[in-house]
């Protein structure tokens, strides 16, 4: 008997190209997408289970699990989350808020070098993936000098950091591309001269690669604000909107960066947005370094051993390199934390899917995929 | 937030540390909350989640405007106190597509149904998962307790 039918394809949880364990039920009209639904909950840990059994400073090392290619951001909202409910009682020294953002913004660079990678190798392009697994490899070695870590750092502590940076990472501005992996103006220095034009060059301004990612998955700016869409969705899709300029934390209010911003809100755009996002992460970097090499200081504030923050409530949001995380610490006055809510933008993200999805055809999916930039372990907790 | 205040003279508010303001205001009035926030221009749900005081749920939704013009807007957090048992309450999903997820969730969590939400199952823990709600205070895994694994031994 011959007939049409509409076709339900996994894709997934093991496909390669979903990041992790990611489901997507797929219905299919022959090429077309008709209808497109995301099934998670393969990598649940209980991490805001978890995290009310423990005290405060033991959860900063579930936050680096959840979204595991950008721990220090994870680690930077939930600390500044506990700092600000204890009020004025712990004021953070000020190098150890220039060591934060400039470690952020170096994982910021991590986790968008991966993300352009492994968009690019989904789309068929291996050699990209390997450029970035080369350039990524040089920050995490300086992430290892620094906190000991190269992936989960534990490395930010209520009140500060753990610990000063070592001797002679910095380096001068001198320094060239034999010192990428030594010193951080060594890297950054080689960041600007090599890795951000190579980008542009290898895959921005590749023909194919173009052709798959102009006009696929369109958001516009109204449905990526209802959908809750941020960072580089929300700026793909033509909103001017940075939590580090709109709503600024930490020490963002004295640095100098520009928030670059996409028409169409394509796939291409929200790549567009995520590479020039580098560039301005190593400005940040810069005025960072520039900083830090003429103020020594301490960078731990002087806090109780044990800490018991009074009580009271607080959604503390920062950008971070998927969009915007916030976290939810709700105090009773004890030592451990009450409630912890994880808001994180990879999950709210996964909407998207259902909405972008339709009428594309199946490789399609991959790129739009590719594009918000989903890690499950975010996705999950 | 003075269009809440004029609305709800009555209902409770309060400022975090950080700026924030949070209104609580009765279940029955929530849609009618959401939606004056929702006209004065605070049309991005960032969150939907719900705290276990243990005799009461609570639930807060927050909410922020984004316009890249402002600078420092403080969230607004609406927050409805419900039973333990059988909460419901209007769902949001339909005015913030965003928040479909994020009430998904909190009903896999916390046992709080959202009536007219679009696609009302779990999301996290498997469809068919009868052990209740885990993030409620006095959640106890029931599940049997798995057999410890016996090491292997090799043949001497």
């Amino acid at each position: 008997m011959e007939r049409t039918q509409e076709l339900l394809v996994n894709m997934g949880p093991q496909h390669p190209s979903t990041h992790g364990v990611l489901r997507l039920m797929v219905k299919l009209d022959g090429e077309q997408v008709t209808w497109c639904e995301p099934d998670i909950g393969y990598l649940h840990r209980c991490f805001e289970k978890l995290s009310e059994q423990k005290t405060y400073p033991q959860v900063i090392p579930f936050t680096d699990r959840t979204d595991y290619l950008a721990a220090l951001l994870n680690e930077m909202c939930y600390v500044e989350a506990v700092e600000k409910l204890f009020g004025d009682a712990i004021v953070v020294p000020e190098r150890a808020q220039y060591i934060r953002v400039m470690m952020a913004e170096l994982q910021r660079i991590t986790s968008h070098l991966l993300a352009l990678g492994s968009m690019a190798m989904d789309l068929g392009a291996v050699t990209p993936f390997l450029y970035c697994w080369r350039d990524r490899e040089k920050i995490y070695s300086l992430f290892e000098r620094i906190t000991g870590g190269r992936m989960l750092y534990n490395y930010l502590r209520i009140g500060g950091v753990r610990n000063d940076l070592p001797e002679g990472i910095i380096g001068t501005p001198q320094d060239g591309e034999d010192k990428a992996d030594k010193t951080i103006w060594g890297f950054i220095n080689y960041f600007d001269a090599y890795v951000y034009p190579q980008w542009k060059e290898l895959v921005t301004g590749n023909r194919i690669f173009q052709y798959r990612t102009q006009k696929i998955g369109v958001l516009t700016a109204e449905q990526a604000i209802a959908y809750a869409a941020s960072g580089a969705v929300l700026r793909g899709s033509g909103v001017k909107w940075d939590l580090r300029k709109n709503l600024p934390y930490s020490i963002y209010d004295r640095l100098e960066f520009d928030i670059p911003v996409g028409k169409n809100g394509d796939c291409f755009d929200r790549w567009w947005v995520r590479q020039e996002e580098m560039f301005q992460s190593s400005r940040i970097v810069k005025q960072c370094l520039a900083w830090l090499a003429e103020n020594p200081g301490p960078v731990m504030a002087k806090v109780p051993r044990v800490l018991k923050p009074p009580k009271g409530e607080i959604y503390h949001r920062i950008e971070g390199a998927r969009g915007e995380v916030a976290c939810y610490v709700v105090s009773d006055g004890g030592t451990n934390p009450y409630k912890v809510k994880w808001r994180s933008p990879a999950f709210t993200h996964l909407q998207l899917m259902p909405l972008l999805c339709p009428g594309h055809k199946v490789a399609d999916i991959i790129a739009i995929l590719g594009s918000i930039d989903v890690v499950l372990g975010e996705v999950d907790r | 937030m003075d269009f809440l205040k004029e609305r709800f003279p009555e209902a409770q508010f309060e400022t975090h540390v950080n700026g924030d303001t949070e209104v609580l205001v009765p279940a029955e009035r929530y849609e009618e909350a959401v939606r004056a926030c929702y006209d004065a221009g605070f049309t991005y749900c960032s969150c939907v989640t719900a705290i276990d005081w243990q005799d009461r749920l609570t639930l807060v939704t927050s909410l922020a405007r984004i316009n890249p013009e402002e600078v420092g807007v403080p969230n607004l957090h609406i927050k409805v106190d419900l039973p333990r048992q059988g909460a419901r309450i209007w769902s949001i999903a339909n005015l913030y597509p965003g928040a479909n997820w994020h009430e998904r969730e909190t009903y896999d969590m916390y046992g709080i149904r959202f009536d007219g939400h679009p696609n009302h199952r779990r999301i996290l823990l498997p469809d068919n998962w009868q052990g209740g709600h885990p993030l409620l205070k006095d959640f106890t895994d029931r599940r049997p307790k798995r057999p410890r694994l016996v090491r292997h031994r090799f043949a001497e």
